[in-house]
C-alpha cells in the first residue's frame, strides 16, 4: 500500500512538472496555431542560464527564477519577430502550421547546437544545500525540489489562468486565439498579443527548465524528449484547451508512475506514447473536450 | 512549356554526367578510403532524404520519426545477415518489415490532420530507441571474418545502385496516379477530398514508398557498419533531422532536391567539421531557416527561379503566388 501511495505522491509531483513543460508549448498551439519544436530547446536553455546564475554566482535556482523568466521572454520575443511573423502572410491555417513545424525545427537546430557548443555536451545539474531532504506524507518520502515544483508549477498554472480570464490581455488572446480576423476588426492589436503570447511561452519553458536543472538534470539533447512529453500532455489537454493542461500533465504522471509499480522504469516513455495513440484514437480532441468542438 | 522540358534535359544530360563519373572513377583511381567512406555515407543520406521526401515533400506530411524505417531496417539486416543470409536478402527482408511498420504507425496516426502526425513519428521513434536502448545493452556486432573481408568497392556500388534506383521510385512516383493524388492532398486536403482523392488511402500509400526507402537506406547502413556500439543509435532523431534538413535545403518535392541537399550536408560537413566543429552545424541551421523563410521550394527552386527571371516574365505557379500574397495579419 505505501508503495502504492508513494508512487501516487511522486505521479503528482512529475505531472506538475509534464504540465509546467507543456505550458508554454500549448500557449503557442493554442493562441497561433503555431507548432513550436523549439519549446525542448527554451526549457534547456531555462535551465542552463539557472545552472550558470547558480555556479557562477551562487544564486539560488528558484531565486532565479525571475532573471531566467526576463532572458526567456526576450528570447521568445526575437523568436516571434524573426520566425515565426513571417509565417502570417501563408492564408491557411494549415500550412502555418505546417511551415512553423520546420522553421522551429530549424530553430532548435540552431539552439541545440549553440547550446552544445557554449555548455558542452556533459549533463548538468543544480545541486543545493537542500536538494537531498525528504517530507514525509502519509508514511511515504517526498523530495523537497520535487514539491517546490509542483507548488511553483500550480502557481504558474493559476496564474496563467488568471491571465487569461482576468485581464484584457486574456481577453485579447481568448479573442485571438477564437477568430483572429474578427479580433483584428474589433480593435485587438493581433500582432502584439502574439508576440507577448510568444514571449511568455518561452518564459514558462525557462521556468519548466530551472525546475529541471535543480530536481533532475539537463543536457543539449534532452530537449527533445521535454518536447515530446509537452506534446503527448496537449494531446491528452486538447488543442487550444489551456486550462486543461495541468489536469492533463498530472494524469500523465500518475499513469506512468503507477506503470513502474508493474513494468521497468527504463519503460516510461514507451508507456507515454501508448497513453499518446490510444487518446488519438479514442478521443481526438482530448480527455476534457465537452464533444461539439472540432479541435481547428 | 517548352523551357522546363528543355531544363529538364539539361538535367538529365547532367545527371548522365554525374553517374557515369561516380560510375568509372572508382575504377580508374584508388579514391583512397576516407573518400569512399564519404560518398558510402552521401548514398545512405540520398535514399534516407527521398525517403522523406515521399512522404514530407510530395504529400507535405512532416514526417519526424522516418528514423524508426531505417533503424529496424538496420536492426533486420544485420541480425538476419549475422544468421547467415546473403545480404542482398537480408536488405530486402529489413525494407520489407520497415514497410509493414508503415502500415502499423500509419494507420492511426495518418488519419489525423495538424501536428498529430508529426508528433506519433517523432513519439514512436524516440520509443524505439528506448526500447532497443534497454534491450540490447552490450556493443553488436558481427563476427571477425566479415571485417577480415570488409571492402568498400562492393558497398560502394551497391550504394550508388540504390541511390539510382530511389531516384527512379521517386521519378516514378511523382508522375504516376499515386503521385497526382499525393502532390493534390499537400496542397489543398479539402480540395482533394472532394473531388474523390482518397486522402487516407493515399497517405499510407505515400508513407510505405517513403518507409521503404528508408528501409532501403536502413539495410544499406547494416551492410556499411559492421559493429554498433550501441545499437539504439541507428533510431538516434539525428537521422530524421538530417533527412529533413537535406530534402528542406535542396528542394521538398523536386527530384534532385534530397540530392543538392544531402551533398551540401554531407560534403560540407566534412570539410567544415575539422575547421569551424559544432559552429557549422549552426550555419546549416541559419541555411535550413532562411531556405524556409525566403525560398520555398529550396536550392533546387531558387535555381529555377533564377532561369525564370532570366528567361522571360512567365506567371508565377499557383503555389509561389499564394505564398506571396500578403494575408491577414
Amino acid at each position: 500500500m505505501s508503495a502504492v501511495i508513494q508512487a501516487l505522491l511522486i505521479g503528482i509531483l512529475v505531472g506538475a512538472l509534464y504540465s509546467l513543460v507543456a505550458l508554454g508549448f500549448g500557449l503557442i498551439m493554442g493562441v497561433m496555431r503555431f507548432v513550436n519544436i523549439a519549446h525542448g530547446s527554451f526549457i534547456i536553455i531555462g535551465g542552463y542560464i539557472a545552472y550558470w546564475l547558480f555556479t557562477l554566482w551562487g544564486i539560488d535556482p528558484y531565486l532565479s527564477i525571475p532573471a531566467v523568466m526576463v532572458c526567456m521572454f526576450v528570447l521568445g520575443l526575437l523568436l516571434y519577430r524573426l520566425t515565426l511573423a513571417p509565417l502570417l502572410k501563408y492564408p491557411r491555417a494549415e500550412m502555418r502550421m505546417d511551415k512553423s513545424l520546420l522553421i522551429t525545427f530549424g530553430v532548435t537546430w540552431v539552439l541545440d547546437n549553440a547550446v552544445t557548443l557554449i555548455w558542452t555536451p556533459d549533463t548538468r545539474s543544480v545541486i543545493t544545500s537542500y536538494s537531498g531532504s525528504t517530507i514525509g506524507i502519509f508514511g511515504a518520502r517526498v523530495g523537497l525540489v520535487g514539491l517546490t515544483g509542483l507548488i511553483i508549477a500550480v502557481l504558474i498554472a493559476v496564474f496563467l489562468h488568471l491571465l487569461l480570464t482576468r485581464t484584457y490581455f486574456g481577453k485579447h488572446v481568448r479573442a485571438a486565439t477564437e477568430d483572429s480576423g474578427a479580433a483584428a476588426l474589433s480593435g485587438v492589436n493581433v500582432q502584439r498579443t502574439y508576440l507577448i503570447s510568444c514571449g511568455l511561452a518561452a518564459a514558462l519553458g525557462g521556468v519548466a527548465g530551472v525546475v529541471i536543472v535543480s530536481s533532475y538534470s539537463i543536457a543539449p539533447s534532452a530537449g527533445l524528449s521535454w518536447l515530446l512529453t509537452a506534446m503527448v500532455v496537449i494531446v491528452l489537454a486538447g488543442e487550444g484547451n489551456i486550462t486543461a493542461i495541468l489536469p492533463a500533465g498530472l494524469i500523465l504522471g500518475v499513469l506512468q508512475s503507477m506503470s513502474t509499480l508493474v513494468v521497468s522504469p527504463a519503460y516510461q516513455q514507451p508507456i507515454s506514447l501508448i497513453i499518446f495513440i490510444l487518446v488519438l484514437l479514442l478521443r481526438p480532441n482530448g480527455l476534457f473536450a465537452h464533444g461539439g468542438t472540432d479541435g481547428r | 512549356m517548352g523551357g522546363p522540358m528543355a531544363d529538364n534535359r539539361m538535367k538529365a544530360y547532367a545527371g548522365a554526367a554525374v553517374l557515369a563519373l561516380l560510375v568509372f572513377l572508382p575504377l580508374v583511381f584508388d579514391l583512397g578510403s576516407r573518400v569512399m567512406n564519404v560518398m558510402v555515407t552521401l548514398f545512405i543520406y540520398v535514399i534516407l532524404a527521398q525517403g522523406w521526401n515521399v512522404i514530407g515533400g510530395y504529400t507535405g506530411q512532416v514526417n519526424l520519426g522516418i528514423v524508426a524505417f531505417f533503424g529496424v531496417s538496420t536492426m533486420v539486416t544485420h541480425f538476419l545477415w549475422k544468421a547467415g543470409l546473403p545480404i542482398y536478402l537480408a536488405i530486402s527482408a529489413g525494407t520489407l518489415s520497415a514497410v509493414v511498420l508503415a502500415v502499423l504507425i500509419g494507420l492511426p496516426t495518418l488519419r489525423l490532420r495538424g501536428m498529430y502526425f508529426a508528433v506519433g513519428t517523432l513519439a514512436l521513434a524516440q520509443a524505439a530507441q528506448t526500447i532497443v536502448g534497454n534491450i540490447f545493452t552490450r556493443q553488436v556486432s558481427m563476427p571477425g571474418s566479415f571485417s577480415a573481408q570488409y571492402s568498400l568497392s562492393p558497398r560502394y556500388y551497391l550504394g550508388l545502385a540504390l541511390a539510382c534506383a530511389s531516384m527512379g521510385v521517386v521519378y516514378l512516383v511523382a508522375r504516376s496516379k499515386v503521385g497526382l493524388a499525393m502532390v493534390a492532398l499537400r496542397d489543398d486536403e479539402e480540395a482533394a477530398r472532394v473531388t474523390g482523392v482518397r486522402v487516407f488511402r493515399y497517405k499510407v500509400t505515400a508513407l510505405m514508398i517513403s518507409a521503404a526507402l528508408a528501409g532501403l537506406a536502413g539495410g544499406l547502413y547494416g551492410y556499411v557498419r559492421l559493429s554498433f556500439w550501441q545499437i539504439s543509435s541507428v533510431f538516434s532523431p539525428s537521422w530524421t533531422f538530417d533527412a529533413l534538413l537535406s530534402v528542406v535545403v535542396g528542394g521538398a518535392g523536386t527530384l534532385f532536391g534530397p540530392v543538392v541537399g544531402s551533398v551540401f550536408l554531407v560534403v560540407l560537413s566534412e570539410v567544415f567539421a575539422n575547421t569551424l566543429g559544432q559552429a557549422h552545424l549552426i550555419i546549416f541551421g541559419f541555411v535550413f531557416i532562411l531556405v524556409v523563410l525566403f525560398l520555398p521550394q529550396g536550392l533546387m527552386g531558387g535555381v529555377d527561379l533564377l532561369q525564370r527571371q532570366k528567361t522571360s516574365l512567365r506567371p508565377e505557379t499557383e503555389r509561389e503566388s499564394e505564398a506571396h500574397r500578403p494575408g491577414p495579419p
